[in-house]
């Protein structure tokens, strides 16, 4: 069942990407990604000196600072902060410089639909951009169930208020983490 | 953490030498006379009141959101305007990322006393139901890499998106006329805020044992400046706030000779913004036409009948581009859903042209590799 989406996709058609590296002047590395209407912005510092209290100072360490575009800090900015901080834990090689902390700062520009998705991705860039070894790239993309019990990806702010549930994937070659969100009972 | 000291960034002395010895021959290490300003590059976002604000190396960000909340006790019938500022660490690294520093307690209070002791926002009109209800006007301002001189940028990023805010019209309904109705942007075309002029602040930075005067410094000079004073002026010279806190001490004369710099830039700088918004609203208001699927393809202002073919497609990624790119998205003229792919390829494409725009020359080279990888990674799904 074909069922036209708002904007005119088809279920499995992305918005239109766009990335830019290397757009902040004093971070050592930094990368704008856009999916359609949701901008972020990422900037890497690191590696810095020394790590925090709690972290292992035999490994480096990351430190994800997440800065919704207005609004005080709440859970919801901390919880994405740990998620992207596992995801980018995962794909950084974290023996390579012991004691030392790599931060990574995701601005939010706009938000509409598949927000952490886009920080994912806009973080791996910056990382790049700033050489930081990494073991393979992250790639992320979101999948909603819709009404009907098809699959959509990449949905807009709208669409995801739509939804039953949603998935984020990301991939290096592989599936890395899968991490349901969703309410509902899932049939298929 | 013991690391964060040895990550601070401190000048050198030989750097500090060359930047006053260049000075007392009148030339700035980044090549301008000590009298002008960097070049500002003023961008507005996809929603009503956000905007980006670029001066030279400086990046700032504006937000601008509204809200009904009850008034003051004092002030019942006037509505509120509150100032967000945050240094974000990825504005520099020494900033941390809790509380705010000295810095940006500091900027927030210049940007706030401009705005609303000057009176440049009409707070009066933002009141809805006296004493019950409110407009409380929220500007966040982000700083996002700190190129020196953040005040000056961060003023005109908040003028910028107070310029474009637009706050949805709301009416006294109800039984007795005390019930509030917030009509939609679908309803009601939203109002722009009331601003009755564009308070500038301008930084004058006193660099060296004899105080030479510079203005708009940048980062390095920022480090080594001896004083430092902020006039807030507006375009019809009127003076709206000083601040030199501290730093080495000036005579008269060198603040009268501020002040009437300080005029003669705001006249500039407030052309700049005025046209930026001019623009802005003018492609505003084209976008909107073009909702009534109706009217598609008759409305043509001269050169812009590829945007609204866009417009009318729903490409809304390629419209986003295209705004932000000086070159028409030739690709995607022709329309409809048979050739999207060939749209996603024009956007990657033109991504790599927006790349080069944003970043400077040494970005250039490496646009090749990395963005290929991503046209790359997009076309996974098409089995």
């Amino acid at each position: 069942m074909e069922s036209e989406r708002d904007d005119g996709r088809s279920p499995s058609q992305l918005r239109p990407l766009s990335c830019a590296r290397n757009v902040l002047h004093r971070s050592h590395g930094s990368a704008s990604w856009s999916q359609g209407d949701t901008k972020v912005l990422a900037a890497v510092y690191g590696p810095k000196a020394g790590t925090k209290k709690n972290e292992n100072p035999e490994k480096a360490c990351i430190e994800v600072i997440w800065k919704p575009k207005t609004g005080q800090i709440g859970k919801q900015e901390k919880e994405f902060e740990m998620i992207l901080k596992r995801t980018l834990q995962s794909i950084c090689i974290l023996t390579l410089n012991p004691n030392t902390t790599t931060s990574i700062i995701i601005q939010v520009v706009n938000d509409d639909g598949a927000l952490l998705v886009c920080a994912i991705n806009a973080a791996c860039a910056a990382l790049i951009d700033a050489g930081i070894p990494l073991k393979h790239l992250a790639v992320a993309i979101c999948c909603c169930l819709a009404e009907g019990g098809y699959v959509i990806l990449d949905p807009t702010k709208l669409e995801e208020q739509k939804m039953r549930g949603f998935a984020y994937l990301v991939f290096p070659n592989s599936i890395v983490s899968v991490l349901p969100k969703g309410s509902s009972h899932v049939e298929g | 953490m013991d690391g964060r000291l040895a990550n601070r960034w401190r000048l050198t002395v030989n750097e500090k030498k060359f930047i006053e010895t260049a000075l007392a021959s009148n030339l700035r290490i980044d090549g301008r006379n000590p009298l002008e300003y960097r070049k500002i590059i003023i961008k507005f976002g996809r929603e009503d009141g956000s905007s980006e604000v670029q001066l030279g190396q400086t990046h700032v960000m504006g937000f601008v959101t509204g809200q009904l909340v009850q008034p003051y006790q004092d002030r019942q019938n006037e509505g509120m305007l509150l100032i967000f500022t945050e240094f974000s660490p990825m504005a520099g690294p020494s900033f941390d990322p809790g509380h705010p520093g000295e810095s940006a307690v500091e900027l927030g209070r210049i940007v706030d006393r401009g705005l609303r002791d000057s009176r440049a926002v009409d707070t009066e009109s933002l009141c809805v139901l006296s004493g019950k209800l409110v407009w409380a006007i929220r500007i966040d301002l982000h700083i996002v890499d700190n190129g020196g001189n953040l005040i000056d940028a961060a003023n005109i990023a908040a003028l910028a998106a107070l310029l474009t805010f637009r706050r949805p019209e709301c009416t006294l309904g109800g039984d007795d006329g005390q019930e509030v109705i917030v009509h939609p942007p679908e309803e009601r075309e939203p109002l722009p805020l009331i601003v009755h002029h564009l308070p500038v602040a301008i930084t004058f930075a006193f660099l060296g044992s004899e105080g030479k005067l510079v203005v708009d410094p940048t980062h390095s000079e920022e480090a080594v400046m001896a004083g430092r004073l902020i006039a807030t002026v507006n375009a019809n010279g009127d003076i709206c706030a000083i601040q030199k806190a501290g730093g080495e001490g000036v005579p008269q004369s060198a603040i009268m000779h501020c002040l009437q710099l300080a005029s003669m830039c705001a006249i500039s700088i407030t052309k700049k913004i005025n046209s930026a918004v001019e623009a802005y609203s003018t492609e505003r208001a084209l976008r909107k036409i073009k909702r009534h699927p109706t009217v598609a393809g008759n409305v043509s202002v001269a050169g812009s009948d590829v945007k609204e073919q866009n417009k009318t497609v729903e490409q809304v990624g390629g419209s986003e581009l295209s705004r932000h790119h000086i070159e028409r998205l030739k690709v995607v003229s022709e329309e409809t859903c048979s050739s999207r792919s060939n749209d996603n390829d024009g956007d990657i494409k033109s991504s790599e042209q927006g790349g080069t725009s944003r970043g400077e020359s040494k970005a250039m080279n490496f646009l090749g590799g990395p963005s290929n990888w991503y046209g790359a990674s997009t076309f996974q799904y098409f089995f």
